[in-house]
């Protein structure tokens, strides 16, 4: 929990904003440019029998109808986050990351 | 005409399975190990005798005898981490409080570690197999640091280890002893995990030698 609101802070230092989502419903009303997240992946190591750690993985979505937003690169910087795909739809830019926190 | 053998029956589909439960302890000069410390983020370990290899001798024009070579002990450890007392194992020492200083003297030490045995009808709660290790030397071994990426892994620390064998009576020396749950009477078990585990932090576990192990296991 406390990790993924560190994320959470994170996230909103970066967009110099509130804009950033955590799983939102269907039909949420959202405010651009945001980010949208959720959480995607938990990456478990074993050992002594047992998972032994773990991390999360959390699939990034920046939303920005400005195609040269500077966003995407700012996340696309972040330690262990990598770029998935772009694509566009109702005139906003989508840039897919996924990162490890 | 039915056959007396039978295979796979119910019950007897027995494997091995999984490593943990790892405790290490340094030997000490006079040859004990009086300490024992968990060893955590155990992989793999892999037993490797070696040596016992045929050496034939011909006579009259016939394979006449056959000598086999001394039998050694190795293995290789695999961990994500290691205890701190370990490090003395691996050729550090440490003039000050957090400096490790390497290529030092390695520090013999023993192991034990559990395995797990398993059948068909009770999965790996059938019982368990105690390892342990005497006399072992671990060689230098590489740490592959890598940097930070989008998919990070934990070193897996590895190490070669070689034994050098324990005296036991009656038998020839030994670097390697296992106890088998399901054939040792359960209170002999029970004592031998008391001495190696530890029950307070004044009685710390400590790795019996052989010939301690065999009479503890003779007990009435």
């Amino acid at each position: 929990m406390a990790q993924r609101l560190n994320l959470q802070t994170l996230l909103e230092d970066l967009l110099d904003s509130e804009n950033v989502y955590f799983q939102p419903p269907p039909g949420f009303l959202m405010a651009y440019p945001c980010i949208v997240y959720n959480r995607s992946n938990i990456r478990t190591k074993f050992a002594d029998n047992m998972p032994y750690m773990h991390r999360k993985q959390y699939t990034l979505t920046v939303i920005d109808g400005d195609p040269d937003s500077a966003i995407p690169d700012k996340i696309a910087a972040l330690p262990a986050s990598l770029f998935d795909r772009h694509f566009t739809s109702e005139n906003l830019n989508h840039d897919v990351f996924n990162i490890l926190f | 005409m039915a056959q007396l053998i039978t295979w796979d029956a119910v019950g007897d589909r027995f494997y091995e399975t999984g490593v943990d439960h790892g405790v290490l302890y340094p030997q000490i000069p006079d040859g004990t190990y009086p300490v024992g410390v968990a060893w955590n983020g155990l992989t793999n370990i892999t037993e490797s005798p070696s040596g016992a290899e045929s050496n034939p001798q011909f006579a009259d024009n016939i394979k006449y005898l056959n000598l086999l070579s001394v039998e050694e002990f190795g293995a290789t450890i695999e961990a994500f981490t290691y205890p701190n007392e370990f490090a003395v194992c691996d050729g550090s020492a440490f003039p000050e409080l957090g400096v490790a200083v390497g290529q030092q003297p390695r520090k013999p030490f023993g192991l034990c570690y559990r395995t797990l045995f398993g059948n068909d009808t009770e999965g790996t709660e059938h019982g368990y197999k105690l390892h342990l290790i005497y006399g072992a030397l671990a060689s230098p071994s590489e740490k592959a640091y890598q940097t930070v990426n989008e998919s990070p892994e934990a070193i897996t620390f590895s190490w070669e280890v070689t034994t050098t064998p324990a005296p036991v009576t009656g038998l020839k020396p030994s670097a390697s002893i296992t106890i088998d749950s399901t054939k040792v009477d359960p209170a002999d078990l029970a004592a031998l995990e008391v001495i190696l585990f530890g029950v307070t932090p004044a009685t710390a576990g400590r790795l019996p030698l052989p010939d301690e192990i065999i009479t503890l296991m003779n007990q009435p």
